[in-house]
């Protein structure tokens, strides 16, 4: 159980500057998600963690410890890989046995552990097979187990439910969450499914190009992005996009909005220093349309998409912009119908 | 149609390649007389032995009505091996017989008779049944003068290992040649493949400077062939042995016995110059196979704490064997096969002799020994395919199946 402290993380492969000073605290016993598109360096971020990569500068600590110099085996942590990485030569529990082994534990010990550590992942009976004779679901509790055996102090998983099937990956979703309240260890979670960020994390972290783009639990994520890449990133469908000008505000939490054919006023405003006049982007998501014949906000549907549980439809409004809306009741709307819609101000966001 | 012919093409290949293993298989089987007086592939047809049937000897003056034996015992009696046996389905009767156009005269008669039919040979009735049993019944009593029945007999094909017994047992040649074959051949495959294992790790999986230029040189190494290195590796195990021998004259009284001289051709300078020229190869096999081992394996053995050494031992080596395998294979088979080296660098001792360097010298003693010449080459071959056939199930598809994504 331990607390991970990054400050200043920088890493660069030659010219490319993949992470840019980037602070972080994580505290014991948290959860914490790293959430991002591809390549926006939330691997190499938790590969420095591990220490599979070194430092450009900056400074990790774990447990209050500077891990810099230290291998990845010295740091207390133990790494469920996107591949499992399971050892094809050995049994489930010399794969599970293996780091032991290697500290040297005696045999004993080792029983003992690698029996515990798969009681709690129900997979006694998988003790004695190679990793060739189990499903892909099987293998990622191995790889699981082969970390919790370790009673590391940080738990890391890259993408650890990206080659499981979609019912497959729901059922460890819930499992790990249980784990995790199970063991209490300090998790650090890589994905970019935000499905599992939002369900599993304390604590997520939005990251883009290297960069944090926001800290914070996940409704706070959700409820108030701090910038458009955050508002757009979680939440589906996507968040809706309108340019226009702040038109009062300055200097103020709200705002007043004109452009693209809609007005607001007393929107929450992302960034009070921006002047009056400036160009900003209004953010509505898509479940807060409301279909209402006086609304200010029109356009002609393109698609229309019936989920079941809600439905989608995309249109497009008469200045060109694309916007969705998503409804839970089915809504006896067309292809190539004009519809209306109103929202409630507080709703949206401008940034 | 394209498959009918990929297979008559592939039929063909199989052919080409077997020929000359069937014909040398063949040859050694046979005896002396057969594998010196026809083709390896008249062996598996009937053959013609040609045989006398005389009814007695010149100094022998008893007469006699019947002559009766059998023609199995005349035949083995007169040879000292490969036994005939089987049946005696026709005989080919070759000779001179009354003419019946030209009273007083003889005419040149070639027949074919079968088991129990009855010819009248000189006078007599040769009957003979195909177990081998034969009479010559003649109607009076005949003396002195001996009668002969010429013939070709149709014999079943014979193969026997005699000229295996001869070239292993009756002289040395053959299994010193393979004792030295194995000095040189087990740790001149063991020796490189050690070396390239560690190598091939680190050039795969450890970061140090220089690294990639070192292993295209390495690799460029390839190109340089044996014979021009001969001359300088030559040199230099003779400096090593010149230096031996003064070190040997300093240390010891050998200058007494006279006995002071280190010799620069022995087994060690073959193992070390197919160790050198062998590196390369291997290396470059098992670095590529190496780099190959999915990346998360090395780094979560890093995690769990192994160092170099033990991801060595305890991940890269058993998830190598198949490489390791192929290359033990080639290195193998190239030792055993190579004459060049062994002649230039190896042991001259007639008794250290490799087994190419062997064959080639009994290419002179026993060019009118086909059968013997033939079995020694068997016995050079089946030792590379012994070790083929053994390393063949190291061959394992998946290995790394169950170990990551896809895998």
């Amino acid at each position: 159980m331990a607390k991970v402290e990054l400050k200043k993380v920088n890493k660069s492969f030659g010219n490319v500057h993949v992470i840019r000073d980037i602070d972080l605290e994580i505290e014991n016993g948290e959860f914490v998600v790293f959430v991002g598109p591809s390549g926006c360096g939330k691997s190499t971020l938790l590969r420095l963690i591990a220490g599979l990569e070194n430092l450009s500068s900056g400074v990790i600590s774990i447990a209050d410890r500077q891990v810099m110099d230290l291998p990845p085996s010295k740091r207390g942590i133990a790494m469920v890989f996107q591949s499992y990485a399971l050892y094809p030569h050995m049994t489930v529990f010399n794969n599970m046995a293996f780091s032991l082994d290697l500290q040297g534990v005696t045999k004993a010990e080792i029983h003992q552990r690698v029996e515990a550590a798969a009681k709690i992942l129900q997979m006694e009976h998988l003790l004695d097979r190679r990793p060739a004779a189990l499903s892909g679901g099987q293998r990622q509790r191995v790889a699981i187990g082969r970390a919790i055996v370790r009673n590391p102090d940080v738990f890391l998983f890259d993408e650890p439910l990206s080659n499981l099937d979609a019912a497959l990956r729901h059922d460890t979703r819930v499992e790990i969450a249980k784990l995790h309240t199970q063991l209490g260890a300090t998790t650090i979670y890589v994905t970019h499914d935000q499905v599992e960020a939002m369900t599993l994390a304390d604590k997520i972290v939005v990251l883009k190009d290297g960069e944090v783009m926001q800290v914070g639990s996940p409704m706070e994520l959700f409820n108030f992005p701090a910038n458009e890449f955050v508002a757009g990133f979680l939440g589906s469908p996507k968040m809706n996009f309108f340019k226009g000008v702040l038109v009062n505000g300055s200097g103020t939490d709200t705002g007043q909005f004109e452009g693209d054919s809609l007005q607001a006023t007393n929107v929450r405003l992302v960034g009070s220093s921006k002047p009056n006049g400036a160009e900003v982007t209004l953010g509505i998501r898509p479940q807060h349309l409301v279909v209402d014949p006086a609304g200010q906000l029109k356009g002609t549907a393109t698609l229309v998409e019936r989920l079941g549980t809600e439905t989608v439809i995309e249109l497009v409004n008469g200045v060109g912009t694309r916007f969705r809306c998503a409804s839970p009741e089915s809504l006896d709307i067309e292809a190539g119908q004009e519809v209306s819609f109103s929202f409630n101000s507080t709703d949206a966001h401008i940034f | 149609m394209t498959r009918t012919l990929k297979h008559v093409i592939l039929a063909l290949i199989v052919f080409i390649w077997v020929l000359p293993f069937v014909a040398l298989v063949t040859t050694s089987l046979r005896s002396e007389t057969a594998s010196k007086t026809s083709g390896f592939w008249t062996a598996f047809t009937p053959t013609e032995l040609g045989h006398r049937f005389s009814t007695h000897d010149r100094t022998e003056t008893e007469p006699f009505v019947t002559m009766s034996g059998n023609i199995f015992d005349r035949l083995n009696k007169v040879r000292d091996s490969f036994e005939v046996e089987g049946d005696v389905k026709s005989i080919l009767f070759k000779g001179r017989a009354p003419d019946p156009d030209n009273p007083g005269k003889t005419k040149l008669l070639r027949q074919l008779i079968f088991a129990g039919d009855v010819m009248d040979v000189r006078g007599g009735e040769f009957v003979f049944q195909s177990n081998g049993d034969f009479t010559w019944t003649f109607p009076e009593a005949i003396a002195p003068k001996p009668k002969n029945l010429d013939t070709f007999i149709n014999q079943d094909p014979v193969f026997g290992t005699d000229a295996y017994v001869e070239v292993l047992f009756e002289n040395e040649n053959v299994p010193n040649a393979l004792i030295a074959s194995f000095i040189v051949t087990i740790p001149a495959t063991i020796i490189p493949i050690t070396i390239a294992a560690f190598a091939a790790y680190a050039f795969a999986w450890m970061r140090f400077p220089g690294r990639d230029w070192l292993f295209v040189l390495v690799v460029s190494l390839m190109v340089v062939p044996t014979q021009l290195a001969f001359l300088p590796v030559l040199q230099g195990f003779s400096g090593i042995a010149a230096w031996a021998t003064s070190l040997n004259a300093w240390m010891t009284d050998c200058e007494v016995t006279k006995t002071c001289q280190v010799a620069s051709k022995t087994f060690a300078s073959l193992w070390v110059t197919h160790t050198a020229f062998g590196l390369p190869l291997a290396i470059y096999l098992l670095r590529n196979y190496i780099v190959g081992l999915p990346k998360e394996l090395l780094e979560s053995a890093r995690i769990d704490g192994a160092s170099h050494l033990q991801i060595f031992t305890r991940l890269i080596i058993p998830l190598s064997v198949p490489a390791l395998a192929s290359f033990s294979i080639f290195q193998f088979l190239w030792v055993w096969n190579d004459l060049i080296v062994a002649l230039y660098i190896g042991p001259a001792d007639s008794s250290d002799l490799v087994f190419p360097i062997r064959l080639q010298k009994q290419l002179g003693t026993f060019k009118d020994q086909l059968h013997l010449l033939n079995a020694s080459a068997v016995i050079s071959i089946i030792v590379p395919l012994i070790v083929f056939l053994s390393m063949q199930r190291y061959f394992i598809r998946g290995l790394l199946a169950g170990s990551v994504k896809g895998g």
